[in-house]
């Protein structure tokens, strides 16, 4: 055995030793920790996902009991249009077209012997903006079928709260799609029957949709030239849970409708919950690493005579303090190699629940760089007071 | 390294004394290599400080020290670890070995750093000194006269061209006394050395060319 490594042998006591690296093993671990939970879990909140849509937003205006008793408007002015539009978190904007013309929509329950109609409304959204893909979804003008997109909790309420009370026989999305709604149109002194036809349900608009080119067609042939006034707007965003954006409507007093921007608040938590965890863990790190300079200012300390006296043979001090740097060296290695088989056998047992909900893409990439990073940016540190310590050594005694 | 050059050295401790009575002290001195100086004086005059100063572990002294003429203030620390390496070697006072090593693993770990000596000539000397069998013996163990033995060998396992000798022999008998004083010269001489040699009236067998009261 090198004969310099003998001397200088760790006089760490086992308890010290334990302590540090505990203190050291458990920082890494709550720092790469929250790093991978966050990783795993951030596709749960993006967007991008089936599980939280959230890159569109629907913006109406608040409507108070003063402005109803006033008339205020609640549509929008080109020039708030524009204003939401020219916003930087905002990517695009749809307007919604309301139809100007009346409706009525009637079903012969032929079976039953009876039948209903009523009288409703229809919207529409750039095609772009609607969250069901269906071939069945368009218009051309004299088309006799009217492709109808209606909200999904509308089949909830009906099938879950009125079939329910009432006896009636529960529809599933496949069975209203094979019924035939008669649509009567009139305005302008015109009227026009069509066959409407329900292609899908919507997660993401809360209205009864018909397409673009269907409404723009019926407002101008039913309604005349009188300009649509747009009472809401889609938006498209980068990151619901800007807080830009969320100041921006509230001072102009808009609303984001029904909870849109709950997976953004849940993201911002998210985000707040995994800083706070990775916080504390990297306080521990700097904490168990205070303790491990601590140790080695005692171990140095310890062996300060003997440091003097290999000064004093010739021995330079980046050679003498080669030895610690090594121990340390093992003590970090040991601490991340562990961090990292902990977290392995950890995501073992939560990836299947986070699996069953949705997939999970992402790999321990985050864990591997973070620990490298950790680990380097430590180890470094500490060789450096290492040697610095055992130049001072030589400096204090005038070696 | 040719000449040590002492110009008005006194320790900061004696800065007080109107007169030292010293051939050493604030005196202008030179030590030139191949000559062997005795420098003899009571206890508390200064010997193994003027060997630390010379060795450069204290700077506590008015005056300049010079190595063919740099002062040795100047020398940064990797200049020291290569005077300490090829140039100037030290018997200290205090030895200054490691107890928890062999006798053999104190030598050794200076011969490990010059790579100047083989295994065998360690042994031979540990051998001539009266120690063969004392090798493997931890240093601590070990009674003082043996331990300056060891010191000695190990003083040898670099090449030099000055060796400070600080009070060598104090713990030794004639005999050994003898050996060792034989050991070193043989060495200086072969090195064409410069051998300085402090003592309060004990000192190596050797013929001096100079001797200076400090």
């Amino acid at each position: 055995m090198n004969l310099v490594y003998k001397l200088l042998r760790c006089q760490l006591r086992g308890t010290q030793f334990a302590g540090f690296f505990l203190a050291n093993l458990t920082g890494m671990l709550i720092v790469l920790l929250s790093i991978q939970l966050w990783y795993d879990l951030q596709p749960f909140f993006t967007g991008k996902d089936r599980l939280f849509r959230k890159e569109f937003l629907v913006v109406t205006k608040r409507i108070s009991a003063f402005g109803t008793l006033t008339g205020r408007n609640t549509t929008f002015t080109p020039e708030e249009l524009r204003e939401i539009s020219e916003q930087p978190f905002i990517r695009k904007t749809g307007n919604f077209t309301s139809s100007r013309f009346r409706t009525t929509a009637g079903m012969e329950l032929g079976r039953f012997g009876a039948g209903f109609a009523t009288e409703l409304f229809f919207e529409s959204v750039p095609d772009e903006y609607i969250d069901v893909k269906t071939e069945e979804w368009g218009f051309e003008e004299g088309d006799n079928r009217i492709p109808i997109i209606l909200p999904r909790n509308y089949l909830n309420l009906y099938n879950f709260g009125f079939a329910q009370s009432r006896n009636l026989p529960k529809l599933s999305e496949g069975t209203i799609g094979l019924l035939n709604l008669d649509i009567r149109i009139q305005g302008q002194g015109k009227e026009s029957g069509f066959q409407g036809k329900i292609v899908g349900f919507s997660d993401r608009l809360n209205t009864i949709l018909v397409p673009q080119r269907f409404m723009d067609w019926a407002n101008a042939t039913f309604a005349g030239e009188k300009g649509a006034e747009v009472a809401r707007v889609i938006v498209e965003t980068d990151n619901p849970a800007d807080e830009r954006m969320a100041r921006f409507f509230k001072s102009k007093g808009y609303e984001i409708e029904g909870g849109k921007q709950a997976a953004g608040e849940m993201m911002w938590f998210l985000n707040l919950l995994t800083l706070f965890v990775a916080s504390i863990g990297l306080l521990i790190c700097a904490l168990s690493f205070y303790i491990l300079i601590l140790s080695i200012y005692l171990i140095l300390q310890k062996d300060r005579v003997k440091i003097e006296n290999l000064l004093l043979l010739g021995y330079a001090p980046k050679r003498i303090a080669r030895p610690y740097e090594l121990f340390v060296l093992a003590v970090h290695t040991g601490t991340v190699v562990l961090a990292w088989l902990s977290i392995w056998g950890i995501r073992g047992c939560y990836l299947p629940f986070l699996q069953a909900m949705q997939a999970v893409k992402s790999g321990m990439l985050p864990v591997w760089v973070g620990g490298i990073v950790l680990f380097s940016g430590v180890f470094l540190l500490n060789a450096g007071i290492i040697r610095r310590k055992v130049r001072k050594t030589a400096l204090s005694h005038k070696i | 390294m040719d000449t040590i050059y002492l110009k008005n050295v006194l320790p900061e401790i004696f800065l007080t004394k109107e007169n030292t009575g010293s051939e050493i002290w604030r005196q202008e001195v030179c030590f030139s290599k191949g000559q062997t100086v005795l420098l003899k004086a009571v206890s508390g005059a200064g010997k193994s400080s003027l060997c630390s100063f010379i060795y450069g572990c204290r700077r506590d002294f008015s005056g300049s020290v010079c190595f063919d003429g740099q002062d040795i203030l100047s020398l940064k620390q990797a200049d020291w670890e290569r005077v300490r390496r090829v140039s100037l070697s030290i018997v200290f006072q205090d030895l200054r070995l490691f107890p928890e090593l062999t006798a053999f693993e104190n030598v050794e770990v200076k011969n490990c750093l010059t790579g100047f000596r083989t295994d065998n000539w360690i042994r031979d000397c540990f051998l001539q000194v009266g120690l063969g069998d004392k090798t493997e013996e931890k240093a601590g163990k070990l009674s003082f006269g043996q331990q300056q033995r060891v010191a000695l060998i190990r003083a040898l396992c670099q090449p030099f061209d000055f060796i400070l000798l600080d009070e060598p022999v104090s713990h030794l008998d004639d005999e050994n006394n003898r050996i060792c004083s034989r050991l070193l010269t043989g060495e200086a001489r072969r090195q064409g050395a410069g051998v300085l040699v402090t003592s309060i009236g004990y000192e190596p067998e050797m013929t001096y060319d100079k001797v200076f009261r400090l």
